[in-house]
């Protein structure tokens, strides 16, 4: 402020206008970021606090340093559970996904007749009711009336999964499951991804005789790579905190095969004891390794950059 | 300059608009005002209930007390059933939760009593007559926070027309459960052209456990240190879902098949069941919903000989439901809100409930005779008899860490009911987990 008070009329006349234009946008942003801090961000920094501390969501809370971590990594084998099975959930739904949602948009990144109803169709899952889709799956996966086990009798398996009523089978009925409902929703963003691919590129290496398989390794991944980075972050994140899918669709069982740390944040807190503290202490968890997780795929994206 | 400063004042202006909002409603959302400023008049108080459409025994209570106490006016206020103790934390936490709270699950006490969202009401309970059952339920280191004013428990219901059907005698009350999976597996048989099983048993970890836990001997759900007992429990089921004689836990699970439509539309004999499904079938029997047939109630089936018959009292189990207040309660408004939980534990409110099938925790010959007074009940001696006469345990007893016991019992429930894990294996880890959870 000293400084603008010694310079001459315009610069000064130029600071206010930007003070002008920062309050203009300040005021923009508001009504956003008003909503946002009241009911995400505050909620999350007290988080961090509650996570240290012995509370029933009601009175003040006791503090009780690490006693919360102690015991959930010493004493509790249903975080462990938890804890494997949604790394197995991510390290799975997250590859397959991807795959699939950049294969449909490679197929569906053409100039074709009925093209429209094609994209919408892959898009349907990811705007459809997740109850219905778990109860409709949930049938189909039935291990004796279900149509998924009629067709792999009929093809010969005599023996075919018990999918959700089997600890084996439960995870991958839910991964099967998850990676169809969500692989519409990223397959738009590849999509999108793919107009911004100059097409001279192709065009330039169809002349010299590359091949189709070239082409796509060559062109379409490499100019993919923001889109396919931002893809990897945001379904790594989407994955460690899946809920919704697992809750509607097995509720964590048979015993804990497909109990996720999500689920068991929510249990804890709302099931039974109301324990918010030591259920902020496993949200803390998630937190540090979707964290871990997205740091790293930065570093590795930047040193790929170079 | 001037719309910058204006957009600011507009903005100051909404600010304290939402701040003095936030202030009004925390206000008027003030339940717990004695009131002692206003004018003598009738004090209102305020109860929470859920479902009123398919739940009317909260206006039935409310209705036959303020018959007697118009110096009393209950306002209800409904929540969802299926996120009533979610939502009810939400009110607890923000101080609007209502005068008197309904305790829709006993096992939810404790979590209501570290939040300090009950009231010690033990003077209210210690008056309670002694026909009143379930309010150990509600005692949290030999505090008493709940008056129970419903108490259901389960019994046997079998459908008479296909036992007939099979050629099987009916239940007579002398049945251990080694007893019902041979009859399971006899009314199978008999009735495989039909299609129909002897025995149908829902997917929740209760209809095995709830009987496990209150009948064997010595056993003690809270305990933490021995499982095992379940084991007879599951080989029997097992190997009744092995032969056929019940359907499997995976076609219940995926299929979503209700216990109502499986014993209703008579695709099983026989199902353990809490009595609140009698007043379901009727209504389902009048409306077309289930089947019409003629069906019974017996005592559900026993650990062994020494409590079947109807010479003795048969074990059997259930929670209560009941009605707690908010600490924040004072002067009339306490006085009025401790009348009416006596009130809901009385003989007179016992027959008001019964009138519309609830079956009330006073244990009483007119709230027997109202309750089998309903059109479309069997009133057969034995099903009277399943109704009036049991030694029901909670199935939820009163412990600091209930929730989470269950929690890891249901989890090997669905563990070992989807063959997915041996029993052993599935109750070792259990017993290991709530070791670790009593620490």
């Amino acid at each position: 402020m000293t400084t603008a008070t010694t310079t001459a009329r315009p610069v000064r006349r130029r600071s206010r206008l930007r003070r002008r234009n920062t309050l203009l946008g300040l005021s923009f942003i508001a009504p956003n970021f008003i909503g946002f801090a009241v009911i995400t961000l505050v909620p999350i920094l007290i988080l961090f606090y509650v996570a240290f501390t012995q509370w029933y969501a009601v009175g003040t809370p006791k503090w009780t340093g690490l006693a919360n971590f102690r015991k959930l990594f010493l004493h509790d084998s249903t975080f462990i559970d938890a804890l494997i099975n949604t790394l197995y959930y991510t390290a799975a739904h997250l590859p397959l996904t991807l795959a699939a949602s950049l294969g449909l948009a490679v197929l569906l990144n053409r100039k074709m007749r009925g093209m429209a109803f094609f994209r919408t169709a892959a898009f349907f899952p990811y705007v459809t009711s997740i109850v219905a889709i778990a109860l409709v799956w949930n049938l189909m996966f039935s291990p004796d009336t279900g149509p998924i086990n009629q067709l792999l009798r009929f093809i010969g398996l005599s023996d075919p999964p018990g999918w959700t009523v089997s600890s084996t089978w439960a995870m991958p009925a839910v991964i099967i499951v998850g990676t169809w409902r969500e692989m519409g929703y990223y397959m738009l963003l590849f999509l999108a991804g793919l107009q911004t691919i100059p097409a001279q590129l192709y065009e330039a290496a169809q002349v010299d005789g590359a091949s189709a398989w070239s082409r796509f390794w060559h062109i379409t991944l490499p100019g993919l790579r923001p889109t396919t980075f931002f893809i990897t972050v945001m379904l790594t994140i989407e994955s460690m905190k899946v809920f919704d899918l697992v809750f509607v669709m097995t509720a964590g069982g048979p015993g804990t095969s497909t109990l996720v740390i999500s689920q068991l944040i929510w249990r804890r807190a709302f099931e039974g004891e109301g324990e918010f503290g030591y259920a902020s202490a496993i949200a803390l968890v998630l937190f540090v390794i979707c964290l871990g997780f997205t740091l790293v795929q930065f570093v590795i994206n930047r040193r790929s950059e170079k | 300059m001037k719309k910058t400063r204006f957009g600011l004042l507009a903005a100051l202006a909404l600010a304290t608009a939402l701040s003095l909002t936030a202030c009004g409603s925390g206000d008027t959302g003030d339940t717990t005002d004695t009131g002692s400023d206003e004018p003598a008049g009738p004090v209102t108080l305020t109860m929470s209930g859920w479902s009123f459409q398919t739940t009317p025994e909260f206006q039935v209570l409310v209705d036959a007390f303020e018959a007697d106490n118009s110096d009393v006016k209950i306002e209800l206020k409904e929540y969802d059933a299926n996120d009533y103790e979610t939502l009810m934390l939400a009110d607890i936490a923000s101080g609007t939760a209502t005068d008197i709270i309904t305790i829709k699950q006993a096992k939810f006490t404790n979590q209501w009593v570290n939040q300090g969202a009950l009231a010690d009401i033990s003077s209210v309970v210690s008056a309670l007559p002694n026909n009143v059952s379930g309010a150990a339920s509600y005692t949290v280191n030999g505090v008493n926070y709940g008056v129970p004013y419903r108490q259901d428990s389960w019994v046997l219901f079998y459908n008479k027309d296909l036992f007939d059907k099979a050629g099987i005698a009916y239940p007579d009350g002398s049945w251990t459960w080694d007893d019902y999976a041979a009859q399971a597996k006899a009314l199978t048989q008999a009735l495989s052209a039909d299609g129909v099983k002897g025995a149908y048993e829902h997917s929740w970890q209760s209809t095995l456990q709830g009987f496990a836990n209150a009948q064997s001997p010595g056993a003690d759900v809270t305990n933490g240190a021995d499982y095992t007992y379940l084991k007879p429990y599951y080989e029997r089921v097992l190997d009744l879902q092995q032969s056929g004689a019940q359907e499997t836990y995976g076609n219940i699970t995926t299929n979503k098949l209700t216990y109502q439509g499986q014993f209703g539309k008579q695709s099983a004999a026989m199902m353990a069941m809490g009595s609140w499904y009698v007043a379901t079938l009727i209504a389902q029997q009048a409306s077309g919903d289930a089947d019409s047939f003629a069906w019974g109630m017996a005592p559900a089936p026993q650990y062994d000989s020494s409590t079947t018959g109807t010479s003795k009292t048969p074990i059997t189990f259930g929670d209560p439901t009941g009605l707690g207040l908010n600490p924040k309660l004072e002067g009339d408004k306490l006085a009025a809100a401790q009348r009416f939980l006596q009130f809901a534990a009385s003989e007179e409110a016992g027959v008001a409930l019964a009138q519309i099938g609830i079956l009330s925790s006073v244990a009483a010959d007119s709230v027997t005779q109202a309750y089998f007074a309903q059109a479309g009940i069997a009133t057969d001696d034995l099903s009277q008899f399943a109704i009036s006469t049991h030694d029901t345990r909670p199935e939820n007893p009163p412990h600091a860490k209930i929730a989470a016991i269950q929690t890891a019992l249901g989890e090997a429930h669905s563990a070992i009911m989807s063959e997915s894990t041996p029993v052993d294996d599935a109750l070792a880890d259990a017993t290991a987990k709530i070791k670790d959870e009593l620490a």
